[in-house]
């Protein structure tokens, strides 16, 4: 029976091709859109904490402005989203009191330099431009691939480190050393060049492969003698001594800052929950959308039955003449506009590989589409189908035979 | 062995003051292996009968027997199964599915019962090869004469093995030669033991019946065994009396009518006699064509 229905299904979707496919088009752009949304975010997740393992999980990230709200026991309960676009920065007290805090091996200002960096007529105007000292690598965990890094005592040189992309794109070549970057009115001596960043775009972590770095009295000379911390990363002596680490540099900055906690020390994992809570509102935004596309296709899946179910009042007196009892012409009218959904949401799914391979052609995202991903999407398609077949199909069962076979 | 049997069987449709009568208490027995014509004019309640002999319908009072078993009272779904097992409908259109083939045509009352498809198909091919169309069994119901597609229908109609077959006017759309052709169909299931009934205007068909039934205002007015072959005298006397009025004509009683009572039931039997005797010399014409 049920074979038979499917096979019947079919070949009736079949037999109005055109009209099948519209009312398919609502299902595959609602999949689809779920699919990607969901993917994104799986992707976005997976670079991040592909990052934050490269980065090691004793990081201790200090930030300006108060990005999250904490309980008692520490755990971040929410995200203040306008502190990301904040004014605020971190001075260079601020970077001295995390260094000399106890417990504190190293600690390395990220400080943003204005300006944009050029090679004769060649402009980079998306380069991030980091003031730095001579431990960034260390902390970043990543090796200077050609050359080499700045020392201790080379602060006030004009020399730059930069990533692979700025090699690109400034010089055209991989290895750019002893070539010239010009910012504003100073010029720096590429010194190295690092290796591939793991990137990780749509987070609040910037991707270095697109950095130039300089030492950092010759970066806030650049600026004229005004520089903006964004952050301070640090380590402590040992791993384990992570905690009280943290503790003692909230206890120095609460101090410097007269009390007032308008900073943040995030802990590696935090930044995941951070980029969590980004992503939910976007996924929240385009699930939203999804969400209407769905019912909307819904509609169009019953609208079409309505359609059909008048259109066979003959068929459906016959079949009820022959013998089809009402759960039977229910079950077939049922599978129909299921299947229809069924097949729409195959089809949104297929969309969304194909969005998917055109996503990581074209940008640095990396979405991830996963067995679940698919089998709720199509699941969801399932139940479209279902809510929205079943007035039609309890229309169809219920007809009159008589008044059905009169019909013409 | 009664295969149908109505006691006292009514049907009212409306309420209060517009409450119409469609059957007035009508009783009626049929027995196994009777071909039953129902004649009566339009809206002497012969659809209604149809409906409720055909299970489609409940009456509103009465009792009604099919095969022993007590139906008047069954619920949808109940009368929807015994439709599949016991009732073969023939109608006037057809009602063949465009969308299916011949065979599945044919095949649509068994999927109701779950049965295998290629048993299904299986039988439905014997009862395609029955009704002599088995080079038909993958055309498509469009690419059917309204004679080939009445036979499917009434393949369809038998392939459950019925208690009874309900043919509602089943040579209504057919021009004469299929209709003959559809008639003689049914004469021949008829002699193979089934019961039929077939509903009809036309008095000339009535000669295929063993028995024929009038009906007027929703009552059965005559209740008439024949010999097969012959028209009944009540068909006579109700169809055949002179109408030559011009308010007939107005009214538009057929001229197919008016044609058969000029010539009177012998002559026509005569006519029926010399249109074989036409086929066969014609027959033995397109043989010896053959044979040139």
């Amino acid at each position: 029976m049920l074979g038979n229905d499917i096979k019947l299904a079919v070949k009736s979707i079949r037999s109005a091709k055109w009209r099948s496919f519209l009312t398919m088009l609502g299902i595959v752009i609602g999949v689809a859109s779920v699919v990607i949304t969901i993917s994104l975010g799986q992707g976005v997740r997976q670079q991040l904490i592909g990052q934050i393992d490269h980065l090691g999980s004793d990081l201790i990230t200090v930030r300006p402005g108060r990005l999250v709200n904490r309980d008692i026991a520490g755990n971040i309960t929410s995200v203040n989203l306008p502190a990301f676009l904040g004014m605020s920065s971190l001075s260079e007290n601020d970077f001295r009191v995390i260094k000399e805090a106890p417990g504190v091996g190293i600690a390395v200002p990220f400080a943003a330099v204005n300006g944009i960096p050029h090679n004769d007529s060649v402009e980079m105007p998306d380069a991030l431009i980091v003031a730095t000292n001579e431990n960034a690598p260390a902390i970043l965990e990543q090796k200077v691939e050609f050359g080499a890094f700045f020392s201790q005592e080379e602060t006030t040189k004009e020399v730059a480190i930069i990533g692979q992309r700025v090699a690109e794109k400034l010089f055209n070549e991989n290895v750019p050393i002893g070539k010239s970057i010009s910012i504003r009115d100073r010029t720096f001596v590429v010194r190295g060049v690092f290796e591939g960043f793991q990137s990780s775009p749509l987070t609040p972590n910037t991707d270095y492969n697109s950095a130039i770095f300089v030492p950092y009295e010759a970066g806030k000379r650049v600026s004229g003698g005004n520089v903006q911390i964004y952050q301070v990363l640090a380590k402590a002596t040992e791993k384990k001594k992570t905690k009280t680490t943290i503790q003692a540099i909230n206890d120095g900055l609460l101090n410097a800052h007269a009390g007032q906690a308008d900073f943040t020390i995030l802990k590696p994992n935090e930044n995941l929950i951070i980029t969590n809570t980004v992503f939910n509102l976007l996924t929240g935004l385009i699930g939203g959308i999804a969400a209407i596309s769905l019912i909307v296709a819904g509609i169009g899946i019953m609208n079409i039955m309505f359609v059909s179910v008048t259109e066979r009042t003959k068929e459906i007196g016959l079949r009820k003449a022959v013998g089809g009892t009402n759960r039977q012409i229910l079950g077939q009218f049922l599978i129909e506009a299921v299947i229809l959904s069924l097949v729409g949401g195959l089809f949104g799914v297929m969309v969304s590989f194909i969005a998917n391979i055109l996503i990581r052609i074209s940008t640095s995202l990396q979405p991830v589409i996963t067995l679940p991903v698919i089998l709720i999407s199509i699941g969801v398609a399932l139940v479209v189908g279902v809510i929205f077949g079943m007035a039609p199909a309890i229309k169809a069962a219920r007809r009159d035979p008589i008044e059905a076979l009169r019909h013409d | 062995m009664p295969v149908i049997e109505l006691q006292d069987v009514s049907k009212l449709y409306g309420f209060g003051d517009a409450t119409t009568v469609a059957l007035d208490e009508v009783s009626l027995r049929i027995d196994k292996g009777e071909f039953v014509a129902v004649m009566g004019p339009s809206g002497s309640g012969k659809s209604s009968l149809m409906n409720i002999l055909g299970l489609l319908d409940r009456p509103t009072h009465g009792a009604y027997e099919l095969d022993g078993r007590s139906v008047a009272r069954l619920r949808a779904n109940q009368r929807a199964k015994m439709r599949r097992n016991q009732i073969g409908f023939v109608f006037q259109s057809f009602n063949l599915l465009p969308k299916l083939n011949v065979l599945d045509n044919v095949a649509l009352p068994l999927t109701y019962r779950g049965m295998t498809q290629t048993r299904r198909l299986k039988k439905a091919a014997a009862m395609l090869e029955r009704v002599g169309l088995s080079d038909r069994e993958y055309f498509m119901p469009k690419q059917l004469s309204g004679g080939q597609a009445q036979r499917v229908a009434i393949a369809r109609a038998l392939i459950s093995d019925p208690s009874i077959i309900i043919a509602d006017e089943p040579t209504g759309n057919l021009d004469s030669s299929s209709s003959r052709l559809v008639m003689e169909l049914l004469a021949d299931v008829h002699k193979t033991g089934n019961t039929i009934l077939l509903v009809t205007h036309n008095p000339e068909l009535t000669r295929y019946a063993s028995r024929v039934v009038f009906m007027h205002d929703g009552t059965i007015i005559g209740d008439e065994r024949s010999k097969l072959g012959d028209v009944p005298k009540l068909a006579k006397s109700l169809y055949f009396l002179p109408r030559k009025t011009i308010e007939d004509d107005l009214a538009g009683v057929s001229v197919l009518m008016q044609e058969v009572e000029k010539e009177g039931p012998k002559k026509s039997k005569k006519a029926k006699n010399s249109t074989k005797q036409k086929t066969r010399k014609y027959q033995s014409r397109t043989k010896k064509k053959g044979t040139k």
